[in-house]
């Protein structure tokens, strides 16, 4: 698994915003790795420069400063895109053609022709469970059946590489569940997926490794596991514990050189948490 | 290649695409307009003087490539001036369409047409008008019809129709023999001019002082050409003119003298195939 | 990916693809031609028809020959106008709303090149439009038979009812008429006006590259389309009116930088009985080409580093 899938190496993206040239670093001196075989999933809030790394990737924009590379072929090249399946967040097709044509048309963009063709659409239609809708158009479709053929349409030229921008943003909780079984299918399959996503649970169980972004800059990366169990911290989580025991052991830890109790109050999901105190932690830095 | 391509500004770059191809192409459609207005498949430009006459829609569409379509429009709005006896109006309208169709004869001829024969003969009869001023107009408009007639004719040096219109209104409204002559001699000789122009030049010719023996070589030479000239017009034209010139009796033509009785009826020639009808 | 064992293995690498490829541009304009046909905008045709029946109906205070001439003239140069409008509009309809509804980012996520993109656009107006042409020429050329042919028996009836006049001389006045109706080289006059929507959608391709809706590239495009009829005014005109230095250099260059539209109206000479050169027609045909291609590559100058 030493082959890399996408290579960034310092990539910078800055826009220039507006008739007084404003600029906006969208993203920052960026640096990551996905690694051939692994679902890897760029998380952060809004605005953090995700959907503008993946474009980035696919060539769709060129990088500032920096480079990204895919499979070792640059960015923008057309072989490298070829290697590419492309979910973009909220895809929008065209309203006219029906979702078999929608793959047809996609289909014979990479090259694909004939009974192979055929097939293709055929095996995707079933896959993401659009069979019934596959002669209606697309101007009659629900936001999670764009989704779906969206997702139909990342895979029709069988890509190596599958990088998909927000996979489950707008659809409800069962059409995510299935997207995330179709994600761990794809890893199964060989696939290397790349994925985005502000929703932490969503990607939790789906990703080998993550990369939390903030502000256009890499704050952690890692294996989940790695960046969850934060080694100079400690979280207890206590039940039935009354006041009068909360109140000592704040008082102990007071009383110990160098602790901090941090946080205390009901537990939320680990991830969460997480991303919350690095997005506090960087937003105290900066004012300082 | 790529970096010089990244530092200048794409517009830089695309101003100097344009100008190049615009300074290539130039040479190149200077000569297949050429070809196009030689071959009349591209109409010249419309005149200078149309510019100032065409309201803002009709400049409009000739700048859009309309301008057969603003043209034929206008030709029916002048008609429906014509129905109005808007004799003002139908002329203003026709300097717009000729100054757009300058090389469109039919243009010409119905200016022509409209102003000296229709307008003059409403002159004639309307009797909403005073007699003097009715006088004075029927002058002005037959004038009028000449002058789109000579524009026309300087215009399309080759065309036989605008003087055939033009001699009309010498003939039929200012009945000057003279001139009506004159006309038909410029006619006569251009390309596909039917073959009684050349009769008539005789014939009105005979009746202009002074070039009675002028008239007579003329309508000599034509009886010489052989018994297809030899119409009844021709030979009491000849018989008339043997008589004033007292041309000796051995030279003078042998056929009888044509019907006494109709001559006395018409001494006008022999009328217009079709008489009066519409131009064109 | 069915057919892979359950033992995890990577994917080969993807297939090689051509760096230019006549099939995605095809697969491009095939997909605007549905597109601009779903869209409806056959429609446009269905008015047309109305207006033509509208031209026929025309009641002309001329000979037979004339009117004839006079309706054909009309019906053809609404078709021409027709065909330039509907190159403009349409062609502003497809890539600003792609760029719009974001269908670009999908397309051009896919192993395609923007040049194939923007020729793939241009080709199917173009297609739209031709076959919107040979429709609209059928619809012309109906209306002027018909016509044609009611004219002629209408003069062969009072020919016939004066009895003076021979066979041959009938057979003049038939033809005079019929040299004004329905002739093949009438044709030439409808590819005349391909030629001339051909030319509008590439400068519109190019407008619509740095415009930013579709509304604005038809304004734009409609604008240089008149100053490109202007040409021959600019230099007649406005340059003898004038002794202003600027002037007569602003007038020069907008004659380098816009098209020269008025060149490509020669249908109009056409319709009217002038004779067809074909080597001036080919020189038109060549000169149709450079422009295309010209402005695509110009559209791909702003286009291949576009954002989205
Ligand atoms: N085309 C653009 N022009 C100007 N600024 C842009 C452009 N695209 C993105 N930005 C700015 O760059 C920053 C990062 O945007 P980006 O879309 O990459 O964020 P994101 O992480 O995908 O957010 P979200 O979760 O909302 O999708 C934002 O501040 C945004 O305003
Ligand atoms: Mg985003």
């Amino acid at each position: 698994m030493s082959e890399l899938a996408v290579e960034v190496k310092n990539l910078t993206k800055v826009f220039a915003t507006g008739l007084l040239k404003q600029y906006v670093v969208a993203v920052d001196n960026l640096s990551f790795d996905v690694k051939a075989g692994e679902v890897y999933g760029l998380i952060g809030p809004n605005g953090s420069g995700k959907s503008t790394t993946m474009k980035v990737v696919l060539g769709l924009m060129a990088p500032s400063k920096g480079s990204a590379k895919v499979f070792g072929l640059d960015s923008g090249d057309i072989r490298a895109r070829n290697e590419i399946g492309f979910l973009p967040e909220n895809p929008y097709f065209y309203k006219h053609l029906s979702g078999a044509e929608t793959l047809k048309f996609y289909g014979k963009l990479c090259g694909l022709k004939g009974s192979e063709l055929k097939d293709r659409i055929g095996y995707l239609l079933d896959l993401v469970g659009l069979e019934e809708a596959a002669d209606r158009r697309l101007g009659g479709y629900s936001k999670g059946m764009l989704q779906r053929i969206g997702l139909a349409q990342t895979l029709i030229q069988n890509p190596r590489l599958v990088i998909l921008d927000e996979p489950t943003a707008g659809v409800d909780p069962v059409g995510s569940r299935q997207i995330r079984d179709l994600i761990l299918r794809l890893r199964e399959d060989g696939f290397t997926v790349f994925l985005c996503s502000h929703l932490l649970e969503q990607v939790q169980e789906v990703c080998d490794r993550v990369g939390i972004i903030f502000k256009g800059r890499m704050r952690r990366e890692g294996q989940l596991d790695e960046l969850i169990s934060v080694e100079d911290q400690h979280a207890m989580t206590l039940e039935g514990a009354s006041p009068e025991l909360i109140e000592k052991i704040h008082a102990l830890v007071e009383e110990e050189k160098g602790a901090k109790l941090i946080e205390s109050g009901h537990p939320r999901t680990t991830l969460e948490r997480l991303f919350i105190s690095i997005a506090g932690d960087k937003e105290k830095g900066e004012k300082s | 290649m790529s970096i010089v391509l990244q530092k200048v500004p794409r517009t830089i770059l695309v101003l100097i695409g344009l100008i190049l191809f615009g300074l290539i192409r130039t040479p190149f459609e200077d000569n297949a307009r050429k070809g196009l207005v030689d071959s009349g498949m591209l109409l010249p430009p419309p005149g200078l003087s149309a510019m100032d006459q065409l309201s803002q829609s009709a400049l409009m569409g000739t700048l859009g490539g309309l301008r057969s379509l603003v043209a034929t429009y206008l030709v029916l709005e002048a008609y429906e001036h014509f129905s109005n006896k808007d004799w003002e109006e139908l002329r203003n309208t026709y300097n717009v369409v000729v100054a757009l169709e300058p090389y469109d004869e039919s243009h010409w001829v119905s200016a022509t047409w409209h102003l000296g024969i229709n307008a003059t003969a409403n002159m004639e009869l309307d009797e909403k008008l005073p007699k003097f001023e009715r006088d004075r107009r029927f002058k002005e408009y037959a004038f009028q019809g000449i002058e789109f007639a000579e524009r026309g004719m300087e215009q399309l040096p080759e065309s036989y129709a605008i003087p055939v219109q033009m001699a009309e209104i010498y003939r039929e409204k200012l009945e000057d023999n003279c001139a009506t002559a004159r006309v038909y001699k410029n006619a006569m000789d251009l390309p596909g001019a039917p073959g009684y122009l050349r009769r008539f030049y005789g014939y009105f010719l005979a009746n202009c002082p002074g070039s009675e023996q002028e008239a007579y070589d003329h309508l000599i030479g034509l009886y010489r050409e052989g018994r297809h000239q030899h119409k009844a017009t021709l030979i009491k034209e000849i018989k008339n003119l043997e008589k004033k010139l007292d041309i000796p009796w051995s030279l003078r033509i042998s056929d009888p003298d044509p019907d006494v009785e109709s001559m006395k009826r018409r001494n006008r020639p022999e009328s217009l195939p079709g008489g009066l009808s519409l131009p064109q | 990916m069915s057919e892979e064992s359950s033992e995890k293995s990577l994917r080969a690498p993807a297939k090689a693809v051509p760096l230019f490829s006549f099939a995605r541009v095809w697969t491009i304009a095939s997909s605007t031609v549905t597109q601009l046909v779903r869209m409806k905008t056959f429609y446009f045709l269905l008015a047309f028809a109305l207006i033509i029946v509208g031209i026929g109906n025309f009641n002309i205070p001329a000979t037979p020959a004339k009117e004839l001439s006079m309706i054909k003239k009309v019906a053809f140069g609404t078709m021409d106008l027709f065909a330039w409008l509907f190159a403009i509009i349409s062609t502003a309809l497809l890539i600003p709303r792609d760029q719009e509804d974001r269908t670009l980012y999908t397309i051009l996520s896919k192993p395609v090149r923007r040049i194939e993109y923007l020729f793939g656009k241009l080709f199917g107006v173009l297609a739209v439009v031709a076959t919107s042409l040979v429709a609209m020429f059928v619809i012309c050329a109906i209306m002027i038979y018909s016509r044609e042919t009611l004219y002629v028996s209408a003069e062969i009836q009072a020919m016939e009812a004066n009895a003076q006049y021979t066979p041959e001389e009938m057979q003049a006045q038939v033809e005079l008429i019929r040299q004004q109706g329905l002739r093949p080289e009438l044709t030439v006059a409808v590819l005349a006006s391909f030629l001339k929507a051909s030319v509008v959608a590439a400068v519109t391709i190019f407008i619509s590259t740095f415009a930013s809706s579709s509304l604005f590239t038809i304004i734009i495009s409609i604008l240089v389309f008149l100053i490109g009829h202007a040409h021959s005014l600019l230099s007649n005109y406005w340059t003898t009116q004038t002794d202003n230095i600027f002037v007569i250099q602003a007038v020069k260059v907008i004659k380098v930088i816009i098209p020269n539209f008025q060149l490509f109206s020669f249908s109009e000479g056409i319709v009217q009985g002038a004779p067809i050169i074909a080597a001036v027609l080919w020189q038109m045909v060549g000169l149709t080409g450079g422009y295309l291609i010209v402005y695509v590559l110009l559209s791909l100058l702003v286009f291949v580093d576009k954002e989205f």
